[in-house]
């Protein structure tokens, strides 16, 4: 029983739930306990003990309900009214461990002789333990599917049976048996792939999602394709999602006082230096201002979409942002994301700005008229763009500016480095006026500056 | 590894739900069963849902059940372990120091010197470090209980993340440590309850040492023997309307869904007032007891006529 646990937990897993060693032990005593004859109480004791959120709760009861299930192998042609009983019958499940013969969990008439007599719970078993034989838990690609039909039918004996057929039909071309052992026999193989077929959506599932997160949180903003998008505000909104959890506990720990020695005494030196006014240390929770700034034309829209909703996804951390976006000119788009769902706000700011030909230095004097009395010490700029100016002015002298007064400028690049410099770019002369220029890319990219500026904000 | 028994786990099950019965409590068999597995593998249970389903009232009926004191801790945030774990009787001390001040003059007498003085002191060191100085707090209660108790930790999601961290220890292995006496291990392990609203995501370590029971809201038939239960006296036909009239009302798009306790606080409202039957004048004068947002309210008046006779064609 203990192998179909695990390969239970292994399916669990595989949707997306996690599951623990120490949980699996749990769930291999909480079988002990309820036994396996009642499917009801099986499947609250496991939900109980493995799934635990809603989320997981409904991933386990699909899953439950995929891998517990059994059909009747024996079809209509013989329904096992004559006592369907192998050598020795176990109950319905996959089987406890055993039967590990290497062909042929059935009896002694073999893989013919159980479709013959129609013994259902037989041929089941037979199944299961084949199964286990070939380690059908291992599939992982479709392109499999047909191997492990062909494996599993092996392992049942399929030899012999098509030996006894052919055998049969030579002796006799339309020999009844023959004719509906080979009817049975079709639908055995029917059964068999329709078992690898469950197996493949259950173990591989969440295969693919998982590895195109993976392959999107690498792949450069700027070629994502629009049928992507769904997947990677998903993305982008579990990244923050991890981003708040991680940042806002050190916030919790911020809000802790222990008395302040020094200051209690100087501030009871009116009373006769009696303590009697007691001041408490208190780590200042500095929320940090954000200036985003995004250059939304040509292929920098990516990549300031992807920017915009991670900032705004994440602002139990950041709670004062003011977003910008620019091509030809600069404008305020904090009120639309304020108002309207982060998506939508997205397409509206690239809709409204995104439609001209950039002009840094115009923009960043802009910016230097609308927000410089507004920067101070705790202010973040953050610049996303090409600095790509048209060989127009790049408006170094405004930027440098800020720069005094702000806490930090980060210039946010979506080119490869190499790229820099080159042609209309003016990156070396706007970097100058920065703290940090980076290239910025991808996802992962993203999250970690993301990340960082979020770090500071204790 | 078949010493499974089912037909054992069946009836202790139906034990479980008999009990429950009998203190008014009427559990689900998902309820059944994760009370029968946690005390079977001594492990706490952390129950979830929404407000009013009756998390806390199960630790309730559990204690009726085993039998056993029920020691609560409600959790809010800033809570510590002096609060929930254990605190020195500062003022016992202080005032058995005044007291023995004389004593500590005979004790003292002939001593040599300072260093002798406090070799001597030395000797009763623990004297005021003991269990007898020690106030105990719901934790620490629920550890020293010698018939062993139902410790409820309400509301763990209002605690800070450092409690929930604390806890780890107890719920692990019913033991804690008290820097000045040692590890205090539990004499007779405790059933811990555990309830969240989910304000906020309870830890993976807390949620992998517990037995994870979501209760949501009950079906028709298990609010009407719930109310049963609750309001006996409340007549049959009454009774379904009103269940069907509450289950329609979690359908709609409110601010805040009735929950269970606001069905029992209707019906035994309904019960007041001798009303026979669900009309839509009668429930348009109670309905602040089911919603609880004037806007809720608002909304659900309009709808009042049709709901009532949905109710009762339902019923």
């Amino acid at each position: 029983m203990t192998q179909v646990l695990s390969n239970f937990i292994k399916a669990l897993r595989a949707s997306d739930v996690r599951v623990s060693t120490a949980e699996s032990i749990d769930a291999a005593a909480a079988l002990a306990l309820v036994g396996f004859e009642h499917r009801t109480l099986i499947k609250e004791a496991l939900g109980q003990v493995l799934a635990k959120t809603p989320d997981d709760k409904s991933r386990f009861n699909d899953c439950f309900e995929r891998f517990f299930t059994f059909e009747d192998l024996a079809g209509d042609s013989a329904p096992g009214d004559e006592q369907a009983t192998g050598d020795d019958q176990r109950e319905g499940a996959p089987g406890e461990d055993g039967g590990q013969g290497g062909s042929g969990g059935g009896g002694d008439g073999g893989l013919a002789a159980m479709l013959e007599r129609g013994d259902g719970p037989a041929l089941q078993q037979a199944l299961a333990s084949a199964a286990r034989n070939v380690q059908l838990q291992n599939i992982r690609l479709f392109t499999q599917r047909g191997m492990y039909i062909r494996r599993i039918l092996e392992d049942m004996g399929i030899e012999p049976l098509d030996d006894l057929l052919f055998a049969l039909l030579k002796a006799n071309d339309d020999d009844p048996r023959a004719l509906r052992l080979k009817e049975q026999k079709a639908r055995l193989v029917e059964n068999v792939a329709g078992l690898v077929d469950r197996q493949m959506l259950m173990y591989t599932a969440n295969a693919w999602p998982k590895l195109r997160e993976e392959v999107l949180q690498k792949t450069p903003l700027a070629r994502i394709e629009i049928r992507d998008f769904k997947v990677m505000q998903e993305l982008v909104r579990k990244l923050a999602k991890r981003l708040v959890s991680l940042h806002s506990r050190r916030r919790h720990v911020s809000k802790r006082g222990q008395l302040d020695v020094r200051h209690t005494i100087r501030k009871n030196i009116e009373y006769d230096g009696l303590l009697f006014d007691t001041v408490w240390k208190r780590v200042r929770v500095d929320r940090p201002k954000v200036i985003a700034v995004c250059d939304v034309s040509g292929s920098v829209a990516q990549v300031a979409r992807f920017l915009l909703l991670f900032l705004y996804s994440v602002a139990e951390v950041l709670p004062k942002v003011r977003a910008f976006a620019f091509s030809s000119h600069l404008g305020e788009v904090t009120g639309l994301f304020e108002s309207k769902p982060v998506e939508d706000a997205v397409v509206e700011t690239i809709n409204t700005y995104g439609m001209g030909s950039t002009d840094y230095g115009g923009a960043l004097a802009e910016l230097e008229r609308l927000t410089l009395a507004d920067i101070d010490q705790r202010t973040t700029v953050i610049i996303l763009g090409d600095a790509r100016s048209n060989y127009g002015d790049a408006g170094e002298r405004s930027l440098r500016r800020i720069h005094e007064r702000a806490r930090r400028v980060l210039w946010l690049n979506p080119e490869p480095m190499a790229f820099w410099n080159s042609g209309d770019s003016e990156m070396q002369k706007l970097g100058a006026a920065c703290d940090k220029v980076e290239s910025c890319r991808t996802l992962k990219h993203l999250e970690r500056v993301v990340s960082e500026i979020a770090r500071t904000a204790i | 590894m078949s010493t499974a028994n089912p037909t054992a786990a069946l009836a202790a099950l139906a034990d479980i739900q008999r009990g429950f019965q009998s203190s008014g409590y009427i559990a689900s068999d998902a309820i059944a069963t994760c009370v029968y597995i946690a005390q079977a593998l001594s492990k706490p249970i952390l129950v979830e849902g929404p407000p009013g389903v009756g998390k806390t009232e199960l630790a309730n009926a559990t204690a009726k059940l085993l039998d056993k004191p029920l020691i609560r801790l409600q959790c809010y945030e800033g809570l510590d372990e002096s609060k929930a774990l254990y605190e020195w009787k500062y003022g016992k001390q202080l005032l058995y120091t005044q007291v023995l001040k004389e004593k500590l003059g005979d004790l003292m007498q002939g001593a040599q010197g300072l260093k002798e003085s406090i070799a001597r002191l030395h000797e009763f060191d623990d004297t005021f470090f003991n269990e007898e100085f020690l106030e105990p707090r719901p934790l620490l209660k629920a550890l020293w209980a010698p018939q062993g108790a139902v410790l409820l930790i309400d509301e763990i999601d209002k605690s800070d993340q450092e409690f929930e961290a604390f806890l780890l220890e107890l719920l692990q292995d019913y033991q804690i440590s008290i820097p000045e006496i040692g590890t205090v291990k539990a004499k007779q392990p405790p059933v811990v309850f555990l309830t969240s609203n989910n304000t906020r995501e309870i830890g993976d370590a807390l949620k992998r040492r517990c037995l994870h029971l979501y209760i949501p809201f009950p079906d028709a038939k298990l609010e009407q023997r719930i109310i049963e239960s609750r309001v006996p006296a409340l007549e049959a036909g009454l009774r379904t309307q009103l269940v069907a009239f509450v289950q329609s009302l979690r359908g709609l798009d409110l601010k805040k869904v009735p929950a269970v306790s606001e069905t029992i606080d209707w019906a035994r409202t309904l019960l007041l007032l001798h009303a026979a039957e669900l009309e839509p004048a009668l429930v348009r004068q109670t309905l602040n007891v089911l919603l609880k947002f004037q806007d809720d309210i608002e909304h659900v008046d309009a709808e009042v006529p049709a709901l009532t006779r949905q109710a009762a064609k339902n019923a």
